[in-house]
């Protein structure tokens, strides 16, 4: 039997994710690369990287499904769904439970409301890259550390201090400020991932708090902030194990239903032209 | 008439384009053109004087650069787009300005105006937010005093059968616009949000006949042409501030939706109701004014004294005709849209959410800053709110 599978990419504002699926919703490979300046969207070679770890060519996919703020102009893309479906969608893959989602990612901060699955009700961040991905790589260059360490450096706090904003730009002035007077730099850290803990439970508090709530995007790599968000919304906070393909994988899942869909209702389904080249950024 | 030859549509499109042109040729010609901001300044008045109204517009693809140095950025972005165009002259051909109370923000922009620009006429109807029993009264003598500034500019006096015939030509403009939203219930509508725009700008940027003139052979272009709206999944009702500008309904349009019905002030707001003709005709507009448009500028409740004895009650009061809209135009969600700083819009916003979510109508909300850069995120927000109700 000739085994079907589905793309799904991510484009996200700083990465894009590939996932490649198979129908039974296995990883058969996965990518996760720089999405590239504004006017060289790299998602073409993202997709050719996906296709080689995954010995398949473009013919083979079934259906390529594109999402995340990039997802406009794909040329290989056969349809674009947003971002907030398709993290609902794949978050619900990896724990059917799930009620509250929050996907803190380069430049933006999304909320989800889920139940049995389905996206409800979403709230998202401003234009403003306040207290998202972003704000931890200036803030972790301003500090001279490694983004990747921050998580770490922070567990290492005992007297966390209180920033006032996370406005990457008035945030620094403030860390810069703590630092002259000789605070300890995991109590900075630690103070800065609360900032961002406490922004984003403001933000999701209308959409109901309730178990399970998971977190995903690149800054839930970050143990930090994943344990200041758990103690802001009073309840435990489950992450995937790679928390960035989240919404790559629910792309190549509804992908994949609108495919199985197609073919019960005995339609043919329609893809695009499939062209592997840069993706503009719009039309 | 018009000297163009175009008509309907295309017409519209002109006028959304180059808004001026027509009434800088009747300046031309002799006549007086005053211009308004918001649609409280009773425009029945400036009729029954042969002064044409023409209506204030902000321009969202203008960076706003002179009117810094009067409004802070924490400012409506409309407002401060309408007086940056101002101070860039663009609205320097007017023969004066007419202001009203709609906010503090326009109220205070109204001196500004008067004190940077120095508009040969203007006059302020500092009109009531509420609808208090003394409200009335008060408009009422807001508006005695308005006749007699306008009677004052046009050396002529206003007649009540002047006004009386004014306010009928306006009330026809109502009906005509009526029967152009009738063209929105049926399914894909006649014409889309943003053409609606186009049309709505451009009635209200000529003399009322003109634009009752230009109502018609659009009604009766929509209902010929086979290029209009195509069906779409889902059937939205927008309510909000001001959108000015088609880019908003474009983008929206330009997903799978169309815009069916709004509540906002480039729409249908000012025209859904007609102007009782009264003994003394100020009746009838004051009551029209303050009682029948229903804009978050005034706040509505039935008895003032009311209000927090019962939020669900008070919200039916207020904002049931929502889901009048609704039902007849048979909406299937609704986008709430804001321009960034707007108290006025932005305190109905949790409770017509509530409504809403009472009569279980889905509903998102926008806030917009009145650029074109904004529109991208916002994208994101309405196709996924699609995604959700489709």
């Amino acid at each position: 039997m000739v085994r079907i599978y589905f793309a799904g990419i991510d484009l996200g504002s700083t990465m894009t994710k590939v996932v490649i699926l198979d129908e039974d919703e296995q990883v058969c490979a996965y990518v996760v690369n720089h999405t590239g300046a504004e006017h060289r969207r790299l998602a073409n070679k993202v997709m050719e990287e996906a296709l080689i770890q995954a010995g398949l060519c473009i013919e083979d996919m079934s259906f390529i499904m594109a999402t995340g703020y990039g997802r406009i102009n794909v040329p290989f893309a056969d349809k674009q769904i947003t971002e907030l479906t398709c993290h609902a969608r794949g978050i619900a893959s990896f724990f059917p439970n799930v009620k509250l989602a929050i996907d803190i990612g380069g430049q933006d901060v999304k909320g989800l409301k889920i139940r049995n699955g389905k996206l409800l009700d979403f709230v998202m961040s401003d234009k403003c890259a306040a207290g998202t991905g972003r704000f931890l790589e200036v803030t972790a260059e301003t500090l001279g550390l490694k983004l990747e360490d921050l998580g770490r450096i922070s567990l290492g706090s005992t007297q966390k201090i209180s920033v006032s904003s996370t406005c990457t730009v008035f945030a620094q002035q403030e860390v810069v400020n703590h630092l002259s007077n000789d605070v300890p730099l995991e109590d900075v850290v630690a103070g800065l991932h609360d900032a961002i803990a406490s922004r984003v439970a403001r933000m999701v508090r209308r959409l109901k708090v309730e178990p399970d709530v998971v977190f995903t995007g690149g800054v839930a790599k970050n143990i930090g902030v994943v344990k200041a968000l758990a103690e802001s919304l009073g309840c435990p906070i489950l992450v995937p194990e790679e928390p960035l393909l989240s919404g790559a994988i629910g792309a190549a899942i509804i992908g994949k239903e609108l495919t199985f869909k197609a073919l019960a209702n005995g339609e043919t389904i329609q893809t695009g032209e499939r062209r592997l080249e840069e993706a503009t950024f719009f039309k | 008439m018009t000297s163009e030859v175009s008509k309907g549509l295309t017409r519209s499109i002109e006028l959304y384009q180059d808004r001026s042109s027509r009434v800088k040729e009747l300046r031309a010609e002799g006549k007086k053109v005053m211009g308004y901001l918001c649609i409280y300044p009773v425009l029945e008045m400036m009729t029954a004087l042969d002064i044409v109204p023409y209506r204030i517009f902000g321009d969202l693809h203008e960076p706003v650069t002179e009117a810094d140095s009067y409004m802070p950025a924490v400012n409506c972005p409309f407002l401060r787009s309408c007086l940056d165009i101002g101070l860039k002259g663009k609205y320097d051909f007017l023969d004066g300005i007419v202001t009203s109370h709609i906010c503090d923000v326009g109220s205070t922009l109204s001196s500004i105006w008067i004190y940077a620009l120095k508009p040969p006429f203007s006059h302020h109807i500092d009109m009531p937010h509420t609808l208090h029993e003394t409200a009335l009264a008060q408009e009422k003598g807001l508006l005695e005093d308005y006749k007699k500034a306008l009677e004052g500019l046009s050396g002529k006096e206003m007649t009540s059968e002047a006004l009386e015939a004014a306010i009928r030509v306006h009330n026809e403009q109502r009906a005509l616009v009526r029967e152009l939203y009738e063209l929105k219930k049926l399914n894909p509508p006649l014409i889309s949000g943003a053409e609606t725009i186009q049309v709505i700008k451009a009635i209200e940027s000529i003399p009322v006949d003109e634009g009752n003139q230009l109502l018609r052979e659009v009604i009766s272009e929509v209902k010929e042409r086979s290029n209009g709206p195509q069906k779409k999944s889902s059937r939205l009702l927008v309510w909000g501030s001001i959108i000015d500008d088609t880019a908003m309904m474009e983008m929206i349009e330009g997903l799978d939706a169309n815009v069916v019905m709004d509540d906002t002030c480039v729409g249908s707001r000012p025209y859904f109701d007609d102007v009782e003709i009264t003994d003394d005709p100020l009746d009838g507009l004051a009551y029209h004014y303050l009682v029948d448009i229903k804009c978050s500028r005034t706040f509505r409740v039935n008895n003032y004294m009311d209000v927090h004895k019962d939020y669900m009650k008070d919200l039916e009061i207020r904002f049931s005709y929502l889901k009048d809209y609704a039902d007849e135009w048979k909406a299937d969600g609704v986008i709430m849209e804001s321009v960034r700083y707007c108290d006025t819009h932005g305190y109905d916003v949790p409770g017509i959410r509530d409504y809403l979510d009472s009569i279980g109508l889905p509903s998102v909300y926008l806030e917009h800053d009145y650029t074109e850069g904004a529109l991208a995120p916002l994208r994101t927000r309405v196709q996924g709110f699609l995604e959700i109700i489709g």
